[in-house]
């Protein structure tokens, strides 16, 4: 008898276990029928950018959702090596040179420049391959806190850095030396990255100056916020948000012009939702959320038609005009840049960064 | 006499079987990264060398070891030096109040990440910290120490890392005295200082031996400490590897440095257990 009610029981159970999955299928359905497109991106404000103002109008045009996987530069580019047979994600958002990683190890689909007429008005500089292409420009160069450096000592060249009575208070970034590394070269009287040798003397004449290195944007921002690092080489995009937060900091353009840098975006190579990746990048190049680029995230669109708020467009390192890109802006090539920067980091590591 | 454990019992090893097989595949990849060709520009890598391991001949990479080994031995003294008073007074204080004190003071940070506790260094020993800030104001110094971003710092921070550790290892092994030992030293004349020097000590030296070869062994990996309160001027080895491997793209050599870096520790860790055999022999344990 009581296993005959137990019987019953369990098949009570069954019985309404099953209608649950079954009405929680035919739900479950309904909300997951559409895949999300799946970006790879950086977390923080860059996530939050992309999901705001290009994710948002992406999903109200297809219906399709949205996925966004972050994390740092090199570990994402290690990840979608590993899962280079299935891939992950569909869209890469990487820095220019890193992106240059990516194509040559064969993780990048070739772009149909077709399937992005918005790619057609974009500042020359802002294509930089056929695998991978410009979403906003931003510099690396010379900041200070006026609070705590000598009034009279003058950044108007990167060879200010080499000024001796900044000794022991310039942070430099040790996960990417390429800025200082061209900079000296340019001083010493090197034309392109190749060149890079000549600078080598002069760069070793900088240590004295070097108080720490720093490998993240929030190191960054520690060690020149604390006031430990007064000079530092630093991301345009870092000081202006070390200002919203009442930190004097000065952001100069040398007179040989800020190392530029571009993030790009790119397509895995063997997605399956290419046609949504285009349309993403496409609504990622318009003017209009270019001007979005420029005027709430502070860094350079790499659209001419963007409309930069005229304060805004006035801030050292926000190249808004072919003019400026070609009067103060020191750009890398970019594959070049991807094929020495392990030599650079090579000789940096060995030579500055080690005792 | 029969095992009365049932079989099943043998299943419960499965976790640790897991465990060490993920350790040893990620040991032979490390391994079989360590003799492939770097190709600078690329996250590939090329074919078999032994190029790599020529590259450790370096006077650059053997400074990090060097400094790497001084940094944790000076680690591990500190630990001893400032540990041993506070796990005797820990276990031999009758007062629970002392006690306590040192438990939260000692023990508590332990919860606390490691992160947090070293950017609580950075605020401690910076241009603008507590204690610069401190000896200005006492009128002592006019220009700031440089504390953070040296062998001081660095050193400063790992000692209060690790520092609830070795109190733990020297606190187990000094509860584990019998003190009819010392009471029968004290009534045959020796005062609290020979007992302690001649009785007490000797026989803690098996916590003492383990307490500062994990300090050493433990330092000798450290990262996060060095990063920050290193700000790159002071590397360790764990330091070196990251900068190689995920700055550089240098995977084949950061796996160099990786293996060496456990052959130097699993060395130590050898060495250690000499040593307790000898004190066994010796009969101090």
């Amino acid at each position: 008898m009581f296993r005959s009610v137990m019987g019953l029981s369990k098949v009570r159970t069954f019985g309404a276990s099953l209608t649950f999955a079954l009405v929680a299928g035919t739900f479950g359905t309904g909300a997951s029928a559409q895949e999300p497109l799946r970006i790879s991106i950086w977390g923080g404000s860059w996530k939050d950018f992309a999901a705001e103002n290009i994710g948002k109008r992406f999903t109200a045009e297809t219906g399709v959702p949205v996925e966004y996987i972050t994390g740092g530069t090199i570990d994402r580019l290690n990840k979608a090596k590993l899962s280079k047979a299935n891939p992950e994600t569909d869209l890469i958002f990487t820095t220019s040179h890193v992106g240059w990683l990516y194509a040559s190890d064969d993780l990048y689909e070739k772009l149909d420049m077709a399937k992005l007429p918005n790619a057609k008005t974009l500042f020359p500089e802002a294509i930089i391959s056929p695998f991978h292409v410009g979403t906003w420009s931003y510099v690396y160069t010379i900041a200070y806190r006026p609070d705590l450096v000598p009034a009279d000592i003058k950044f108007t060249s990167w060879n200010d850095l080499w000024n001796p009575r900044l000794k022991g208070a310039i942070g430099l970034p040790d996960f990417d030396p390429s800025h200082i590394i061209y900079a000296s070269a340019l001083l010493s009287g090197g034309k392109t990255a190749k060149d890079w040798t000549m600078g080598q003397k002069k760069l070793l004449e900088l240590k004295p100056n070097i108080k720490a290195f720093y490998n993240s944007d929030a190191t960054s921002q520690e060690k020149i916020g604390s006031g430990e690092t007064p000079v530092q080489v630093l991301l345009s995009g870092n000081a202006y948000h070390m200002m919203s937060q009442g930190i004097k900091i000065n952001l100069v353009v040398p007179k040989e012009g800020a190392i530029i840098g571009v993030d790009t975006v790119g397509i895995n190579k063997g997605t399956k939702k290419a046609d949504l990746a285009y349309k993403f990048i496409n609504i990622a190049l318009d003017p209009a959320t270019q001007t979005l680029v420029a005027n709430k995230q502070k860094m350079g669109p790499v659209s001419p038609q963007a409309k930069v708020d005229p304060a805004i467009a006035k801030l050292p390192g926000m190249f808004t005009t072919a003019q400026q890109w070609k009067d103060q802006a020191i750009v890398i090539d970019h594959k070049q840049r991807s094929e020495l920067l392990g030599e650079w980091r090579k000789w940096f590591t060995e030579n500055l960064i080690a005792r | 006499m029969q095992d009365r454990r049932p079989a099943y019992f043998a299943w419960f090893i499965l976790p640790s079987v897991f465990l060490a097989v993920a350790l040893v595949a990620s040991l032979a990849s490390l391994f079989q990264y360590s003799f492939r060709e770097y190709i600078p520009g690329s996250i590939k890598v090329g074919d078999f060398t032994l190029a790599n391991f020529g590259r450790m001949g370096s006077w650059v990479y053997l400074r990090v070891f060097i400094d790497s080994l001084l940094l944790s031995a000076c680690t591990a003294a500190a630990n001893l030096i400032l540990g041993y008073p506070l796990a005797y007074s820990l276990v031999r204080s009758k007062s629970s109040l002392l006690k306590s004190t040192i438990l939260i003071t000692t023990i508590v940070p332990m919860f606390t990440g490691d992160i947090v506790r070293t950017y609580s260094w950075l605020v401690v020993l910076g241009k603008n910290g507590f204690i610069n800030g401190t000896l200005k104001a006492a009128g002592i110094i006019d220009t700031p120490l440089e504390l953070l971003y040296t062998p001081l710092g660095v050193t400063v921070a790992l000692v209060q890392y690790s520092l609830p550790v070795m109190v733990i290892i020297l606190a187990a092994a000094i509860s584990h005295i019998d003190v009819a030992y010392e009471k029968a030293a004290a009534s045959l004349g020796a005062g609290p200082l020979r007992v302690f020097w001649n009785v007490t000590l000797p026989l803690t030296m098996p916590g003492i031996l383990s307490g500062t070869v994990t300090i050493f062994a433990w330092t000798l990996s450290a990262f996060a400490t060095p990063q920050l309160v290193g700000g790159g001027k002071v590397n360790m080895i764990s330091n070196m590897v990251y900068q190689l491997g995920f700055s550089n793209f240098d995977f084949p050599f950061a796996a160099v440095l990786s293996m060496a870096a456990l052959a130097l520790i699993f060395a130590i860790l050898g060495l250690m257990s000499l040593g307790m055999r000898r004190l066994e022999r010796v009969g101090l344990h």
